[in-house]
């Protein structure tokens, strides 16, 4: 690939924020919308559900499913705030970084060390950073494969998780 | 849930029991509402076609994510936990495919009083068409503990 290529579908706003802080959110962990995403997941584990198991294999209470926790932090968006596909347009992720020539997103993998149970109540602050920016090639075209990392902190300091995470951002229709 | 499995009893090359399924819509609209996720392209289906040029609604990768998660996460048990998980997503999923999610055991070793099992894990779909290929650690207790 070219380096003309590559400058091609990389703005130079969007390069200036690697590095960058794009976003810090704080939420609350709130029992019935863990159970309500893992009941959407199917998945039923005993330890997000019963009290008593949860404690019986040393949890103090039911215990939040570990791949939850992205959406702990989640906002509240306003409906004339969203992109026309439905993303909203600052988000904190991915629609705060400006790829005007590739507005498609879809995830792109995630690699997250989990330190530390989590469990309702508990107040968790993500922090959002981009650490970079690729383009790469795949059999439907050119994409964009934006690299973010997370930190996850409890309000008394103590990390619970990290993460790095990827999304692909596509051309229009390629 | 199975029986708590311990450290002792895993063997590199060991499978765990594979997680197989078809996702439907009505999944996928309750996916989006628990994750607060707007983007058309799970729900929309002429979005998704007539803009995206997809063949129907995609599948969310973080739900063929969580769907693996609960394949190592059941076979840990309740005193395992999930110490490191990484995926990545490969290919597109729609609704009604039929979807499966494995893990195979590559590796164990102890650090201080931790055990700590590796695995290979993937979503596939077809005829084995990997979906989502990635990587677990997870802790297992041991016997008598």
């Amino acid at each position: 690939m070219s380096e003309t290529d590559t400058e091609s579908l990389i703005g130079d706003e969007a390069r200036a924020a690697i590095g960058s802080e794009l976003g810090r959110a704080v939420g609350t962990v709130v029992q019935k919308e863990f159970q309500r995403w893992a009941a959407a997941v199917g998945d039923r584990n005993p330890l997000y559900f019963d009290e008593d198991y949860a404690r019986a294999n040393g949890y103090r209470d039911v215990v939040m499913p570990p791949m939850y926790l992205a959406h702990v932090t989640g906002g509240v968006v306003d409906l004339d705030e969203l992109r026309a596909d439905g993303i909203p347009i600052r988000s904190g992720g991915s629609g705060s970084v400006q790829l005007p020539r590739c507005p498609r997103r879809m995830a792109g993998g995630d690699d997250i060390t989990f330190l530390e149970p989590v469990y309702a109540g508990d107040v968790i602050t993500s922090v959002r950073s981009l650490a970079g920016l690729e383009q790469k090639s795949g059999r439907s075209g050119d994409f964009v494969l934006m690299h973010f990392r997370t930190t996850y902190t409890r309000d008394d300091g103590v990390l619970v998780a990290e993460a790095a995470s990827s999304l692909i951002a596509r051309p229009a229709n390629s | 849930m199975a029986e708590q499995i311990y450290f002792e009893d895993v063997n590199e090359g060991d499978e765990i029991p594979s997680l197989s399924l078809e996702i439907e819509r009505v999944q996928m609209f309750f996916f989006s509402a628990a994750t607060y996720n707007g983007h058309r392209i799970h729900y929309d289906q002429s979005w998704a076609q007539g803009v995206e040029g997809y063949q129907d609604i995609l599948v969310h990768g973080p739900l063929q994510v969580a769907l693996l998660a609960r394949a190592i996460t059941d076979w840990v048990g309740g005193r395992g936990r999930l110490v490191n998980y990484a995926v990545q997503n490969r290919a597109t999923a729609f609704p009604g495919e039929q979807l499966r999610f494995k893990g195979t055991v590559t590796g164990k070793r102890q650090e201080g009083e931790t055990c700590l099992v590796e695995l290979k894990v993937h979503g596939e779909k077809g005829q084995g068409q990997i979906l989502m290929p990635g990587t677990a650690t997870v802790s297992l207790p041991r016997r008598g503990r």
